[in-house]
């Protein structure tokens, strides 16, 4: 069999359940764009990286101490391509990371993130937009280890599903012995669009620390009914109502991409989207 | 400053900690063999097909790896463990002819106690046999059957070839296939359609043989629009050899029926316990779980509930307690596949000593589910910082309809609810007991009055010094 696996949850589960790894096909594996990142020490950074075409992808950060990094990734993928992503980023004394991921391409893909607070106060803020139409299938894994003291990490996730697509959304708040009044939060909130869809979330807390707080919350469901009867009494299409409740849902990561152009357009691929579902 | 911890006590042992002379009438070799099998079959005086089960099941066990996941088992060797021991006694329906030593035993449980008080029948399983059972009069008149599997494998041999390991077949797992293969005593219970069991049933499951396994059964049938709380208790006493319990309990909730199973599991700190418990309901039907697991050395264990008839519904309740040298993995799992099924699943762990607590869950809407309704709580304490606590829940949903929350909580007793309590009056020490026992309590009050006492030595709790 020509797969392989491309990345594991850090805590094995039921194998009935087929989240416990993700598997791609070897070939896209075989050659990888790396991307090695050092953000010295009291310096602030500002990345996108783009996927557009099919590739491997890995991002490699060290931020240094006190200084900030934010990225923005978009896999923006022609809807024939398979695609795997990877970022791999450790946070040195009071560093901070705010990433802000978009994963609305490719027919299948993979990412997965790996993020290490290994400074005292460091910090990182996720936010994650992800999207599947059609037959897509959508693969994410990503880890918050928590290595310092009084470290803060927050995971916030937006999806929507629709048509017969495919997701699994693993997420980890990893609370390692010493990470002392460690802060992690993580949500994750799905709108399903179609009855087709098939939606699995994995969201795991390990803990080897007592004086840490963690949370994590998880809600699935389909599109409030109320809202979308409101808007198509005030005229518009179902689509249009469909589109706007939904963006309405995606704002809170939308708002964070600071390129008006680039926002547009993942507006107006989710909007072609469900005008042709 | 150094500051010290909360400590909160494990749960007093003492008493199931009292070990009986060896007795048994009869053991079998350690190990696991077709002879082993065979000859087990044969004291029992099997019906042909269950040796044939047994013996399918022994292949499946052989052809099947340990899981890839959960905790470690690689100490467990099968070929140390005796899988069945004979006690020296006969199943009857009076303590008088319970020899002396057994009786003791479930004295100092407080079983026959229970019995007099709060219990419509009960059953005490001693090792591999089950040797008192007992029912309400009243409730055999209304076609109740209460007896040990034994019994009900020749006196009710239909039924039981309709639903034994139907729920679990061999083929689930390693364990599964191993209590096929060498299941003995546990219990049976049959209630006829619309008949409701007032007073709960128990059966107790004591292991006193040191390096023995315990394989009981427990099948349970509520016909439509029936009720029944059924009791489960099990312990024994430690060794310094590995004991093994892999039991499995299959309880099939027809339409309207309501099945409550509660169960204090308190096994001793050198059993394997690797148990598995699967309900299946029909429409409108009621599944409670309501599970404490305190004891064992390593456990895996996690009440699946298959939600099989419309408006079918399911309510999990659990705490967990994890203490010096205990691996607990426990949790729950639910399976939608009809229509306006819905559950709640609400979890407790807590972790101390270097113990370790796994909550671990899986809710399944399938597509032949809409309007699926799933909630997930789960709240863990941790009570030092060279303890585990790891929370694992995965959720499955098909189709558009369903609506499924899962919520989950991790950390230790705050600063801040102290000095709270505190402000108003309330002592330092008094003010940890409270958060504890508000921690555990909405499990606390969900348990059988019967085990109050055992969930008060649970929050037992001693405390020193200022809060680490």
């Amino acid at each position: 069999m020509n797969k392989e696996i491309f990345s594991e949850i850090p805590m094995r589960t039921w194998n009935w359940l087929g989240v416990n790894e993700a598997v791609v096909d070897k070939d896209l594996l075989v050659e990888s764009q790396n991307l090695d990142i050092k953000i010295e020490a009291d310096h602030q950074e500002k990345m996108l990286v783009e996927y557009r075409k099919e590739s491997y992808g890995i991002v490699n950060i060290n931020i240094g101490e006190n200084a900030s990094l934010k990225l923005t990734q978009l896999q923006l993928m022609p809807q024939d391509c398979d695609h795997v992503n990877e970022i791999n980023v450790v946070l040195e004394k009071k560093a901070r990371l705010q990433l802000v991921a978009v994963e609305t391409g490719a027919k299948s893909f993979a990412s997965k993130v790996n993020i290490i607070l290994k400074g005292d106060k460091s910090q990182a803020d996720v936010s994650l937009l992800y999207f599947g139409d059609g037959d897509r299938s959508l693969d994410m894994n990503y880890v918050l280890e928590f290595q310092g003291r009084k470290t803060v990490g927050n995971l916030e996730v937006y999806g929507g599903l629709m048509g017969e697509s495919q997701k699994i959304f693993r997420g980890t708040l990893d609370f390692k012995q010493g990470s002392k009044q460690a802060k992690g939060y993580e949500k994750e909130n799905v709108v399903v669009l179609s009855s087709g869809v098939r939606n699995r979330s994995v969201p795991i807390m390990l803990s080897g620390e007592d004086d840490v707080v963690g949370n994590h919350a998880v809600s699935s469901g389909k599109i409030n009914e109320d809202k979308l009867h409101y808007l198509m009494s005030r005229g518009l299409s179902p689509a249009e109502a469909r589109k706007l409740v939904l963006e309405a849902a995606f704002n809170p990561v939308l708002e964070l991409i600071d390129d008006e152009a680039l926002r547009q357009e993942i507006d107006s691929y989710i909007k072609e989207r469900l005008e042709n579902e | 400053m150094a500051q010290e911890k909360t400590y909160i006590e494990d749960i007093e042992r003492t008493l199931y900690d009292i070990k009986n002379v060896d007795k048994s009438k009869y053991k079998s070799q350690s190990g696991l063999t077709e002879d082993i099998i065979r000859d087990i079959s044969a004291r029992k005086n099997d019906p042909d097909w269950m040796l044939e089960f047994r013996l399918k099941s022994l292949e499946v066990y052989n052809q099947l790896s340990l899981p890839n996941w959960g905790p470690d088992l690689s100490e467990l060797n099968m070929d140390e463990i005796v899988t069945y021991v004979q006690p020296d006694a006969k199943m009857t329906g009076s303590w008088d002819e319970v020899p002396e030593d057994i009786k003791e035993t479930f004295d100092r449980l407080g079983i026959p106690e229970a019995e007099q008080t709060s219990l419509a029948g009960v059953g005490a399983q001693y090792d591999s046999e089950v040797v008192y059972h007992s029912i309400q009069e009243d409730l055999v008149k209304q076609g109740v059957i209460y007896t040990d599997m034994e019994t009900a494998l020749h006196e009710h041999e239909e039924i039981v070839r309709d639903h034994f390991m139907k729920l679990v077949p061999p083929k689930d797992h390693k364990f599964a296939a191993l209590h096929g293969a060498v299941w003995s005593g546990g219990s049976f219970v049959y209630v006829p359609e619309g008949v409701h069991v007032e007073i709960p049933l128990q059966s107790y499951f004591r292991l006193n043989a040191a390096g023995a396994g315990q394989f009981e059964h427990t099948l349970i049938i509520v016909e439509k629009n029936a009720s029944l709380h059924f009791i489960e208790g099990c312990s024994a006493p430690k060794y310094n050899v590995t004991n093994l319990h892999a039991g499995c309990v299959e309880l099939f909730v027809n339409d309207g029926a309501r099945l409550r199973y509660s169960t204090i599991e308190n096994w001793s700190r050198n059993m394997m316990n690797l148990n598995t418990k699967r309900a299946v309901v029909g429409k409108d039907g009621v599944i409670e779980w309501v599970s404490g697991s305190f004891g064992s050395h390593v456990s895996m264990l996690y009440p699946c509930s298959v939600l099989k008839g419309e408006n079918a519904k399911c309510e999990f309740t659990g705490v967990t307690f994890a203490s010096k040298g205990q691996n607990l993995d426990t949790g729950a799992s639910v399976i939608h596949c009809a229509p306006h099924t819905s559950a709640n699943i609400s979890t407790r762990t807590i972790s101390k000593a270097g113990g370790k607590a796994t909550y671990r869950s899986a809710v399944k809407v399938t597509k032949n589910a809409p309007y699926a309704k799933c909630s997930v709580n789960c709240e863990s304490l941790m009570l030092d910082d060279i303890s585990r606590s790891d929370t694992l829940p995965t959720m499955d949903i098909e189709g558009d309809e369903a609506d499924i929350g899962h919520e989950a909580t991790i950390g230790r007793i705050s600063d801040e609810a102290i000095f709270y309590l505190m402000s108003r009056g309330v002592s330092e020490d008094e003010a940890r007991s409270m958060i504890v026992r508000g921690f555990v309590e909405p499990i606390a009050k969900e348990l059988p009055l019967e085990y109050a006492v055992e969930m008060n030595n649970l929050v037992n709790i001693e405390l020193e010094g200022t809060m680490g």
